[in-house]
């Protein structure tokens, strides 16, 4: 399927989830797309003790659904794994081999959740599974800044989410221990309906 | 007993301070970044790096004092959308056509025992050459088996307000003046 035509169907599948799911009722359930300009996952490691190696997966894909007034939502969202930027051309290269992320066999990864946690209309905590590698496991971001706005024609809600990850996890293991197993996660995200 | 442990510490002393030397290491491009983050629209927070930079750092461990001297080669911007990167460099932000480079330099590095603290130094950014202090959150030196010398290096981090260097694109229509940077540095022993 290409990515466009995923794109809506999982909005249109997430959509309807939303308006049929049983449970606790959705009281007013929106579907929000991530803007590619504003969707980003920004990773930190160790590096020899000594210093924080930094890079970046984007434009992150998908689609978020928000029901602010009943305290829900869910999200599907898909990271290109070859889109890794860490600012060195060989770096890059060599984070995409079998030994770390496996770009080739593993083109994506997913996070998809279904946990949201609010505190009164701000969203604090998004728990899920984080999947790299072909490998999911468990991960819960929390919220360090959320907001919504109205834009002309819909509204942009977005913030920072942070979580970690150990990459052994998911058999990404080269460089252990001198480059650190313990992975930061710092994503920025906006979704606009 | 006592005597000759006094004795051999004044040695050891006299010692540390007879090899108190500076050493000149050269930033390792790989693991040095000026990252920067900013505030977008009250919702969210813009980051972005600079790729290329050149630079040298003294250091006396012993002595306790150091120098630096980086420059950023402002058009290597890099914040994943291109479009973005060209409004960044543009008259607007940076003006990177008629400054190209931005420039760090200090002379004063701050130790609490054996740990750098903080180096104060001046930024020049847009022409302008202004005063700050960059917060060491992590310092250490290792023997890097690749390069088969020591390398020295950390994370420091400071807060900016863009206004001051003349960056003043946006702020009347609520874009923040607030700037975080966070810098890796690694450098290694010449």
């Amino acid at each position: 399927m290409q990515p466009a035509a995923f794109h809506i169907a999982a909005a249109r599948a997430a959509f309807l989830w939303a308006a049929t799911a049983g449970g606790p009722a959705y009281a007013q359930a929106w579907v929000y797309t991530l803007d590619p300009d504003h969707s980003f996952v920004h990773f930190e490691v160790q590096h020899f003790g000594t210093s924080t190696t930094r890079g970046r997966f984007g434009p992150v894909r998908g689609v978020v659904v928000l029901d602010r007034a009943a305290g829900r939502g869910e999200l599907s969202l898909r990271i290109p794994t070859a889109s890794v930027d860490t600012g060195i051309p060989v770096f890059n290269a060599r984070l995409r081999q079998a030994d770390l992320l496996a770009s080739d066999e593993h083109p994506e990864a997913f996070f998809v959740a279904t946990r949201f946690r609010f505190e009164g209309p701000r969203l604090a905590e998004v728990r899920g599974e984080f999947t790299l590698r072909g490998i999911g496991q468990a991960l819960s971001l929390h919220a360090t800044h959320f907001a919504c706005r109205s834009v002309e024609g819909g509204e942009v809600c977005g913030g920072d989410f942070e979580g970690e990850v150990l990459r052994g996890d998911f058999g990404a293991t080269f460089g252990l221990p001198l480059v650190g197993d313990r992975v930061r996660l710092k994503v920025q995200v906006e979704g606009r309906r | 007993m006592k005597h000759t442990l006094i004795a051999a510490s004044l040695a050891l002393l006299a010692l540390g301070s007879a090899q108190a030397q500076t050493v000149s290491y050269g930033i390792d491009p790989t693991h040095t970044f000026a990252n920067f983050e900013i505030g977008h629209m009250g919702t969210s927070t813009l980051r972005g790096r600079f790729d290329k930079k050149e630079g040298t750092v003294q250091l006396d461990r012993t002595a306790r004092t150091g120098s630096v001297d980086i420059t950023i080669d402002v058009g290597s911007i890099n914040t994943g959308v291109e479009p973005f990167n060209k409004h960044l460099l543009s008259e607007d932000f940076f003006n990177a056509a008629k400054f190209p480079t931005a420039r760090f330099v200090s002379s004063k590095f701050n130790f609490s025992g054996d740990k750098l603290t903080d180096v104060t130094g001046s930024l020049t950014l847009l022409g302008k050459t202004l005063p700050v202090t960059l917060k060491a959150t992590q310092f250490n030196c290792y023997m890097n088996p690749m390069f088969k010398r020591e390398v020295c290096g950390g994370d420091f981090e400071t807060t900016l307000q863009r206004s001051q260097w003349g960056m003043g694109w946006g702020l009347n229509m609520g874009a923040p003046d607030t700037v975080r940077l966070l810098v890796q540095v690694e450098a290694i022993k010449q």
